[in-house]
């Protein structure tokens, strides 16, 4: 029964024509349709180096890893030079300031970086320059915290701040000179990934989370109350829960098999770069589509309307979860992830999207698992609220 | 006679709407028992109802001797239903439908092909094994919704107006299979509003109206409940006054209406009411182009016992 009922409801997700369309056609056209957008931008960003300044406050200049990840990155012999930099140094941090808001007035740098006991960068308008600029500032902040922390630790007391500075320059150095690919700090001098990658992320997310619809209607088809078909099923000597985790099941193989040819599609046409660690990858696709099936099991589960209604909530839930992680520019989700972290922390497009992108620019697997396990909670506590939904609808279906 | 169905007291209400009022009925095991009632009068609720698909507010129902509840599995087996609308997968032609809904119940695959195909005879289709649905014409369709219901051979069948919009050779198609699986020991519960259907196929009738039961029996005993025998229709040109009053005082004449040039005449009682009113129309040389005679139709009794039509 459990295998008849599976192979049936294959055969019916799988000839649908509206459904497939939606999983399996529409994330491919979209996915072209960013290359041909991007590979604009990204050729004419080339060219391009942003115009920013940092005002050489006494932290600065005594910050070897700042001075130098600044410096590299505005290297003329960088192949991925991504700065042009003013350094400003006036009488005092004050003027200094008011000479890069200056600058900044009259449009010749789109924004500064001012480094005190308080770190700040400062831009004038939002755009995608202003976000690189942000975004990689941030993660120099950041990785300069870890390192230092990292070297605190692992100093005696009683070094001196001459000592350590000596070290963190020898540090650097040595990150400096290794293999490209292997460095924390180069990676984010690839201006190229750090924001049309991400795009090709949240696309994957959201295929994953469009494939909620396969299970949505997989179970709609099951259910009394919602299809004249689901009264044949519940008046057959079949059992609920064996019908519709079949059903379920079959929706979740359709997923996957859509999910492998965008994937296939990114990597061969649209040269999209997931990183090498492909067990990862997969794991986090496997995932990233239960919390898809699982949108959709509590979309047809607990919402009580028609199933037009009911794709259109999963549609636009997934279509505004993947804008706030970054689906229409990196900005978006730069903004959300400082400003109101907690959304993105709750959003299911951000959890793929973000497991993909620390992915690729993370050495270590902290972030990533934190989106597996997020996700993984998302997913459980959606087919818990529909099990328990769906219990109590034993009786009185229709 | 062994009853397949009891059901006693049933009601259901839908809010403040009383859907069924305390209805309680048997059904025996081997007939084709007609639920006939106009539209909105509860027929589709009573079978959701019996099947566990819909709560209810009072009563019980037992089928096969045991009380009918939604997971009554060892019940459910034996029992196929034709719901009122299409229930069948678009994504799948016409064997696929029938075998996928038949093997919900039989898990053999080879009983199965066999059982599907017996289906397709039944409803004759086997000139549309490969066609999906929306190649389907509406007539066509219902035959399917009709196989996917019944291929498993059950022993207890629903049949919740299949005939509905069905042209009347597909309509005599029907009617005849459902014969059929009544003649192979099936028990048949058919629900309609064509009272034609009940006196072509069913053995016993049980007219409602709003929820409640106002005849039951075999047709002809229902057909007695109606205090009329017999009704006449003449076509007939100009007829004078004085010869419709001397027609209303003949033997057994209950009402006579004279209309459009048409006169009806209802008796409530006899036999060869026709050749007298033929000789009275002779003698009295009054010319008529038609003439024809027929016995009431369960709409008489239904007009008689609500003062309404069956049909709207
Ligand atoms: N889900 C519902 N909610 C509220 N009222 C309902 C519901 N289903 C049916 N009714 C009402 O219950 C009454 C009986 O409906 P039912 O469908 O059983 O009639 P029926 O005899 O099958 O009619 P038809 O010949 O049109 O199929 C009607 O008045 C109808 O409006
Ligand atoms: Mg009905």
């Amino acid at each position: 029964m459990f295998y008849h009922n599976f192979k049936y409801s294959l055969k019916i997700l799988l000839k649908n024509k509206m459904l497939i369309f939606w999983t399996f056609a529409f994330p491919i056209i979209l996915g072209s349709l960013f290359k041909m957008a991007f590979s604009d931008i990204e050729n004419n960003e080339k060219l391009d180096t942003i115009d920013i300044a940092i005002i050489q406050t006494e932290e600065f200049n005594n910050n070897q890893i700042y001075k130098k990840t600044y410096e590299e990155l505005s290297n003329k012999n960088n192949k991925n030079k991504l700065f042009n930099i003013y350094y400003i140094k006036e009488k005092n941090n004050l003027e200094s300031k008011k000479k890069a808001n200056q600058l900044l007035e009259q449009d010749k740098i789109v924004g500064y970086l001012f480094l005190e006991n308080k770190k700040e960068i400062i831009v004038k308008t939002s755009g995608i320059n202003q976000t690189v600029f942000k975004y990689v500032t941030e993660e120099i902040i950041q990785t300069e915290k870890i390192i230092t922390n990292l070297i605190k630790e692992g100093m005696s007391s009683n070094s001196t701040d001459q000592t350590i500075n000596q070290l963190y320059e020898k540090i650097y150095d040595k990150v400096l000179s290794i293999n490209e690919n292997n460095t924390i700090l180069k990676d984010t001098t690839n201006t190229n990934l750090s924001y049309t990658m991400i795009e090709f992320y949240t696309l994957i997310a959201m295929t994953c989370l469009y494939g909620g619809i396969l299970a949505m209607t997989s179970i709609n088809n099951n259910l009394a109350n919602m299809s004249s078909k689901g009264k044949r099923i519940f008046i057959s000597p079949t059992k609920k829960y064996k019908t519709i985790i079949s059903s379920v099941l079959a929706s979740y193989i359709v997923q996957l098999i859509g999910l492998f040819i965008l994937f296939i599609y990114t990597v061969v046409v649209l040269k999209v770069d997931y990183g090498n660690n492909f067990p990862l990858i997969i794991l986090l696709a496997l995932i990233g589509s239960l919390a898809g099936l699982s949108l959709g099991v509590f979309t047809s589960c607990v919402f009580k309307n028609s199933e037009n209604t009911k794709t259109g909530i999963i549609i636009s839930l997934t279509m505004l979860g993947c804008f706030l992680s970054g689906m229409m520019g990196i900005t978006m989700k730069y903004v959300i992830d400082k400003n109101v972290p907690i959304i993105n922390k709750l959003n299911p497009a951000n959890m793929i999207t973000d497991g993909f992108y620390s992915l690729y620019y993370y050495d270590t697997l902290d972030r990533y698992y934190f989106n597996i396990i997020s996700l993984i909670i998302f997913a459980m506590i959606l087919i818990v609220i529909s099990t328990f939904s769906l219990r109590r609808q034993k009786y009185d279906s229709i | 006679m062994k009853n397949v169905i009891e059901v006693k007291n049933l009601t259901k209400k839908y809010k403040e709407l009383k859907a069924i009022d305390d209805l309680s009925f048997e059904v025996y095991e081997g007939e084709i028992l007609g639920l006939l009632g106009p539209n909105g009068s509860g027929k589709s609720t009573t079978i959701n109802c019996l099947l566990s698909l819909l709560n209810f507010n009072k009563g019980t129902i037992k089928i096969f001797g045991k009380t009918m509840k939604p997971s009554s599995y060892d019940i459910k087996e034996k029992i196929g239903v034709v719901f009122q609308d299409i229930a069948v997968f678009e994504e799948l032609n016409v064997i696929d439908n029938i075998n996928y809904f038949c093997g919900l119940y039989i898990k053999d695959k080879d009983t199965r092909k066999k059982y599907v195909l017996d289906a397709i005879n039944l409803v004759g289709l086997e000139n549309y094994k490969k066609f999906y649905p929306k190649q389907l014409s509406g007539g066509l369709l219902r035959r399917l919704n009709i196989a996917c219901g019944i291929a498993h051979k059950p022993k207890l069948i629903f049949l919740d107006e299949p005939t509905v919009a069905v042209d009347p050779q597909s309509r005599n198609n029907i009617l005849e299979g459902i014969k059929k699986l009544r003649d192979e020991g099936s028990t048949i519960v058919y629900t309609t509003h064509y009272m034609e259907e009940v006196e072509i196929i069913c053995d016993r009738v049980i007219i409602i109206d709003k929820g409640s039961i106002i005849a039951s029996g075999t047709t002809d005993e229902v057909k007695h409940l109606a205090s009329i025998e017999e009704k006449v229709t003449v076509e007939v040109v100009d007829l004078e006054n004085k010869y419709l009053e001397e027609i209303k005082n003949l033997k057994h004449v209950d009402e006579v209406k004279y209309d459009n040039n048409i006169l009806f005449i209802t008796y409530k009682k006899g036999k060869n009411n026709l050749i007298d009113l033929i000789d009275y129309l002779k003698i009295n040389k009054i010319n008529y182009t038609k003439i024809f005679s027929e016995r009431p139709t369960l709409n008489d009794v239904f007009l008689e016992l609500t003062g309404k039509e069956l049909r709207d």
